[in-house]
């Protein structure tokens, strides 16, 4: 196991440093001039040499990415060329309300696509099942930016019940993490579905039933623990994603998260803020990939052993 | 069980209760579109963060509600006829937000740094023609400038010359972009780039001066959201509001719709270097061509005035010129005369935002009618900025036609024309991408710049004005309106034509 974790590791470090030039040249190559943007319309081209000096971006493309990789290893990952404030700072203040967000979306999500992705596959065919699929298609199918806004229609506007958005306590929560939520449950639920049904056919559950293993164990011990494997990558890579912020839910509700900083970041061509951004969520990805994995080890015993 | 679930319903009924947050009755929420970057008034380049700084900072001179140039920490100037010499007589008594007094030497401070290249201000440009300033007594500053510029009192007007505490800025240095010091009728409380809270300056120079005890303002990109804050009473003045929404809001009895008039004006800039529209037949033609009523009601769901000069009405030395009427014959007519009985094809460039293709797409409606074939290419601002205004020769230029706009925020004629229309500010220097090039409206201009007399001005610009109306280097189309909403219970809180707040005389009933 420890063997495992370390030799994955140092992949990661090497998957890293090839996402970090791939970021870099890549965010250089979009047109336009960051300086000119940053600088804005009432700037005069003695405006826009001040700012490009500032930015950083004289130099020879290598001689920049090498600046670039010596301060990122240091820690020192620049300044945002749009608010003049060091770039983790500004990731840093959006990281919580992304991962809040990002784990009470998540967190309902999970519980509600399971449960019904099960009741499904237990009942399928029957009615229980034909509702269960209905309301996960229309998960998928509401968009986000509507649903947002009608539940602020409803909760906040006509029944005063909880803020329209704003990061301030718990109950600025709720709603962006049912909009959030929504299609992560839809879209779990079908696959657990799936799975279920998939797994339910083999022959070991119908040896365990016959054995006179009770219906509730040959559901949660034999079936669902099988059927597990790729729901937890699906859960694994809808965490991944989320944690790289929810732009239409971010911009729905005024949430302070990483999506709306990356997307204001691109428009203006804010290379220090993107590359640094795009480097925390490849990080992210990774390190769920490795913990994926080890859960597939904790689920699946077969998996230890190689 | 039995015990807990009605403990459960209490609990749930308090929580519920206390969700409807109880404002303090002199607290001011305004909700805006975006973020605030930072603070630094020499370095911000969108009038939303002008606004917020609006609260705190002030400059020698300001803008009432009209964008009328009004005296603010400068009680007068005089300046010489050769417009590089201004003295300014400084107000006595007023205080920075940190105790420090406002005096001449602060100005020189404020001045001397936005100068100063080594700052890499973005604003410098407001001043890069001052050769020094001096300080004739505590309450007299003099500017000297390397060459003529009767517009320079606009420029002291201009947030990028607000004036910051020198001791702010010598404990912060860079970081009084997140700490703002200055002489306004709100301090400083806190900054995020979405939320930024300022509370009454007890000590501010105006007496009575101001009403509300805190204002906020809070980022809400979604204007449906923006709208439900105003709602819920979350907040008590929200800009812009959509003309889809001025109707809802009308029809709710405690909100009001404010509309006021902008000096954002909307145009088609034709690359005047380039077949068709070197011939001037060609771009009366398109002139004639465009419904300019039609225009603002279907694009703008009729909030927005029809452009009957080459800047809007509320712009200083703003001069009349009348209107290119709509009438296609014509329009077919000049065309032929100029060689293109069967019109031609062109390109028609703008940003992707919704009003922008809209707009566009009317355009090409009416175009088409006169035998103008367009093909609408709505470009991401970043590659839209490249192609119009990084291009370095003029025959590099491949811009035919682009949907464009332009605010001048000095509140003058010369920003509002210079950077546009002047020979010598072809791109990449400045932003006359129509290649526009006139002797004669070149003169005016600069004798608009020449002097700080104010009728020499007025007639210079209005010769300039004319000259432009003529030569249609633009298909004229429209001035926006401003929309906001607002709780009846406020008041004293103004939408100024440049698209920034003035929150100073805010009243809470």
């Amino acid at each position: 196991m420890l063997t495992f974790a370390l030799r994955r590791l140092g992949g990661t470090v090497i998957v890293l440093l090839t996402v970090s030039v791939f970021v870099f040249g890549f965010v250089r190559l979009l047109p336009g001039d960051p300086a000119r943007l940053v600088a804005g319309p009432d700037a005069t081209s003695e405006d826009v040499a001040a700012v490009r000096a500032e930015m950083g971006l004289e130099g020879s493309l290598l001689q920049q990415y090498v600046r670039y990789l010596g301060q990122t290893l240091r820690g020192d990952l620049g300044r945002s060329a749009r608010t003049r404030q060091p770039v983790i700072s500004e990731i840093g203040n959006r990281f919580m309300p992304t991962l809040w967000l990002t784990l009470a979306a998540m967190g309902w999500a999970t519980l509600a696509g399971l449960v019904i992705g099960v009741i499904s596959g237990v009942r399928r065919g029957r009615w229980q099942d034909q509702t269960a699929m209905v309301i996960a298609v229309s998960g998928v199918s509401f968009p986000s930016f509507w649903l947002g806004l009608l539940l602020i229609d409803l909760f906040s506007v006509r029944l005063g019940w909880l803020p329209t958005g704003g990061y301030e306590g718990w109950r600025s929560l709720i709603l962006p993490s049912l909009t959030l939520g929504a299609t992560v449950a839809a879209v779990l639920a079908r696959f657990t579905r799936s799975a279920y049904v998939e797994v339910a056919g083999e022959d070991y559950v119908r040896t365990a039933r016959a054995k006179g293993v009770p219906e509730r164990g040959v559901i949660w011990r034999h079936t669902l623990r099988n059927a597990l494997i790729p729901v937890i990558t699906l859960i694994g890579l809808e965490f991944g994603f989320l944690l790289g912020g929810a732009i239409v839910v971010e911009t729905v509700f005024a949430w302070p998260g990483l999506g709306r900083l990356l997307v204001d970041s691109v428009s203006l061509r804010d290379y220090p803020v993107i590359q640094a951004e795009i480097l925390l969520f490849s990080t992210e990805f990774v390190l769920i990939n490795l913990i994926v994995d080890m859960l597939y080890a904790v689920v699946n015993p077969e998996i230890r052993l190689r | 069980m039995s015990q807990l679930f009605p403990r459960l319903i209490l609990a749930a009924a308090f929580t519920v209760a206390g969700a409807g947050s109880a404002i303090a009755a002199k607290d001011l929420v305004i909700g805006v579109e975006s973020n605030m970057p930072h603070l630094d008034p020499a370095n911000t380049n969108d009038t939303l963060s002008q606004s917020v700084e609006r609260t705190m900072y002030q400059g020698l001179f300001g803008f009432d509600k009209e964008m009328k140039l009004i005296p603010a920490l400068a009680e007068k100037v005089d300046v010489d006829e050769t417009a590089t010499e201004f003295v300014f007589h400084l107000r006595h008594g007023v205080t920075f937000h940190d105790g420090t007094p406002f005096d001449a030497d602060a100005v020189k401070v404020n001045l001397e740094r936005v100068m100063n290249p080594d700052n890499h201000l973005s604003r410098r440009s407001l001043v890069s023609m001052v050769a020094h300033v001096d300080v004739l007594d505590p309450s007299t500053v003099k500017v000297v400038l390397s060459q003529p510029f009767g517009a320079f009192v606009n420029n002291m007007a201009h947030p990028g010359t607000f004036m910051i505490s020198p001791k702010a800025l010598a404990q912060y240095g860079k970081d009084i972009a997140t700490h703002p010091v200055g002489t306004g009728p709100f301090k400083f409380v806190s900054f995020a780039p979405d939320t930024v809270k300022t509370t009454k300056n007890e000590s501010y120079w105006k007496p009575g001066l101001p009403n509300v005890d805190t204002v906020t303002f809070k980022a809400v990109p979604e204007s449906g959201s923006r709208f439900a804050m105003l709602q819920t009473g979350e907040a008590q003045f929200i800009a812009p509001l959509p003309a889809e929404l001025v109707k809802p809001a009308q029809a709710i009895p405690s909100l009001d719709v404010v509309i006021s008039p902008s000096i954002v004006a909307r145009y088609l800039a034709l690359n005047t270097m380039k077949k068709p529209f070197d011939d001037l037949r060609v771009r009366e033609a398109l002139n004639y061509a465009v419904d300019k009523t039609a225009f603002t009601k279907i694009v703008f769901n009729g909030y927005a005035t029809t452009m009957d000069a080459p800047i809007p009405p509320n712009l200083g030395f703003y001069s009349r010129q009348g209107a290119w009427p709509y009438d296609p014959a014509k329009a077919k007519a000049l065309l032929s005369e100029a060689g293109y009985p069967d019109g031609f094809s062109v390109e028609l460039w703008g940003a992707t935002s919704t009003l922008a293709k809209r707009a566009m797409e009317f355009l090409q409606q009416q175009f088409a009618a006169v035998g103008v074939k367009v093909t609408v290419v709505p470009l991401e601002a970043g590659v839209l900025t490249a192609k119009l205004w990084n291009v370095q020769k003029p025959e590099d230029a491949t811009m035919q036609m682009d949907y464009t706009g332009w605010s001048s925020s000095t509140g003058d004629a010369d920003w509002g024309l210079r950077p546009l229309l002047y020979s010598k500010s072809f791109p990449p220097n400045l932003f006359n991408i129509a290649y526009y090039h006139s002797a004669t409206a070149d003169a005016a201009i600069e004798a608009g710049l020449a002097s700080a007399d104010q009728s020499k001005r007025a007639a210079a610009y209005a010769q300039a004005q004319a000259i432009i109306w003529k030569d249609a280097p633009w298909v004229f189309l429209s001035v926006d309106q401003l929309i906001a909403g607002q709780s009846k219970k406020l008041s004293g809180v103004y939408y100024m034509p440049d698209g920034g707040l003035l929150a100073e005389e805010a009243t809470l009933n």
